[in-house]
């Protein structure tokens, strides 16, 4: 009686182990396809490489209006003032193109109306929006690491010479930014799903980057997550292990309520 | 042997004092067409989304295959299919794209997508339109790649709101085909429709939705639908008016 039940009980295992796959593999090849995010990922990586490596050779050259922008930053040079000046440009600029593309993912199955077809299947509405979670987050990390490989590129490229061990680290940390600024993202696919559409994930991305900007002026940067990672990237001393690890609080805190809100959903507006 | 794939029992849902439906008691036996019938906003998509679990009814109870929707296993909701509000698709992909995403959302395995999707397109006719992205189809291609989307995979239980709105008269009879085949093999079905000579054609039972309460039946060979319609929904109102 009992090994039946086991039986019964693994079969089912099985089945949700495989839906689940079926539902990464589905948003997967939804996300991929699409143009919206093919054009988000080119001009999040390419835009903020040919930014930050103008803005690098500007200031090499003395361009006085450009040394007034960069302010404290005016004062390096070479690798490090290239990557001065992404960490400061990455940080809001990745946050809203992370939260552009999580709010489409989850917005558009409302603006396009495709949600109700995502009822009354084998495959829970629970996975596809943590499947959507998921490859998200691979997107995220495939564009952190591109945008590390061509600021490497872009720094070779203007003659800032061969980098050195604190350059890598600083890469490294650029690095971390970009992949920790799509954990911040995550507060757009909750919002896009409570507000039915991609426009409120966008509007809760932007009140995110205001957010931190007021914080960082205020002197509070550090303990708030939103701005946390940027001001370690710039500075690394500036930023506490603790304060830092306040920024998993943001996915942690976001994702199930997602999940729950797309396990609770109704088509009832 | 499941006799009845859908059984809905005092079904209510309420979104206003005018709008919603009110203790709906509704079956879909086994090889039977059921169709839906009733004016513009009288409750018959919202009577669907209860029955597929889009929406938590206010009371009552919908089994499909004998599970609650509620609760139903997976097993269950692989042999439904539907089409309400909007299809399975994806404007920026093509027709082929989604109908293999679709065959994997409805858990076909892997090995039989290709097969399920060949027959699909066969059944519908929609091979030349495979490597279309879905943006780009007519208004009545879309809902063809949508039906086929909902139907590819040899579901028992099938729901569509308006099926042919926006099909051309061929796509009308390819439906009409593919909707009386699969009620043949033992699908239950319930279809909602406007055009009364089209339900006439394929229902086996049609029953009359008006203000969100089902207030009698049509007789699918009788002589004159749209006036037993009308008289039906003209009885309802002055009863509603009457008693208000």
């Amino acid at each position: 009686m009992s090994g039946g039940a086991d039986r019964e009980s693994s079969v089912r295992r099985d089945r949700a182990d495989r839906m689940t796959g079926t539902a990464v593999v589905v948003e997967a090849r939804k996300t991929f396809g699409s143009r919206v995010v093919l054009t988000t990922t080119a001009a999040l990586v390419a835009g903020i490489a040919i930014l930050a490596g103008a803005l690098t050779a500007a200031g090499r050259g003395g361009n006085e209006r450009v040394l007034d922008r960069l302010g404290p930053l005016a004062e390096r040079t070479g690798w490090d003032l290239l990557l001065g000046v992404v960490a400061q440009i990455t940080a809001p600029a990745a946050l809203l193109g992370f939260g552009v593309v999580l709010s489409w993912m989850f917005g558009r199955e409302f603006a396009d109306r495709t949600v109700g077809a995502l009822f009354a299947l084998p495959v829970r509405r629970t996975a596809l929006a943590a499947a959507k979670i998921l490859v998200f987050l691979g997107w995220g990390a495939a564009v952190a690491t591109a945008l590390a490989a061509l600021l490497l590129a872009a720094g070779l490229m203007i003659g800032l010479g061969s980098p050195d061990q604190g350059v890598l680290a600083a890469l490294a940390r650029q690095h971390l930014l970009a992949l920790l600024s799509a954990l911040l993202a995550t507060p757009a696919a909750w919002v896009a799903t409570l507000g039915r559409g991609p426009l409120p994930g966008i509007g809760a991305t932007l009140g995110l980057i205001v957010a931190a900007q007021v914080v960082v002026v205020a002197g509070a940067g550090g303990w708030f997550p939103v701005a946390a990672p940027a001001l370690w990237a710039i500075e690394p001393a500036s930023v506490t292990p603790v304060q830092l690890a306040l920024v998993t609080t943001v996915p942690l805190i976001c994702a199930p309520a997602t999940l729950l809100s797309w396990r609770r959903l109704q088509l009832d507006r | 042997m499941v006799e009845r794939r859908i059984v809905a029992n005092g079904l209510s849902r309420a979104f206003s004092p005018a709008a919603g439906v009110r203790g709906i008691d509704l079956a879909v036996a086994r090889g039977e067409i059921h169709a839906l019938v009733g004016l513009n906003g009288a409750g018959k998509t919202t009577l669907m989304r209860l029955v597929l679990g889009m929406l938590r009814p206010d009371s009552g109870t919908c089994a499909i295959d004998g599970h609650d929707v509620r609760t139903a296993p997976t097993a269950v909701w692989a042999r439904v299919g539907h089409l309400v509000d909007h299809a399975l698709v994806y404007g920026d992909l093509d027709t082929r794209t989604n109908l293999v995403l679709a065959a994997r959302l409805h858990g076909v395995p892997r090995a039989r997508v290709g097969a399920a999707v060949r027959d699909i397109v066969d059944e519908l006719d929609l091979g030349r339109y495979l490597g279309v992205r879905a943006r780009a189809l007519s208004q009545g291609n879309r809902q063809r790649a949508g039906l086929a989307a909902a139907l590819l995979h040899r579901p028992t239980t099938i729901v569509l709101d308006e099926p042919t709105n926006g099909l051309d008269p061929a796509g009308v009879v390819a439906l009409r085909s593919t909707l009386l085949r699969r009620a043949a093999g033992g699908a239950g079905i319930l279809v909602s429709s406007h055009h009364l000579d089209e339900v006439a054609r394929v229902a086996d039972r049609i029953t009359v939705v008006n203000h969100g309460r089902i207030v009698g039946g049509l007789d699918p060979d009788g002589t004159d639908l749209e006036r037993a319609f009308f008289t039906l929904v003209h009885q309802d109102d002055q009863q509603a008016g009457g008693a208000a």
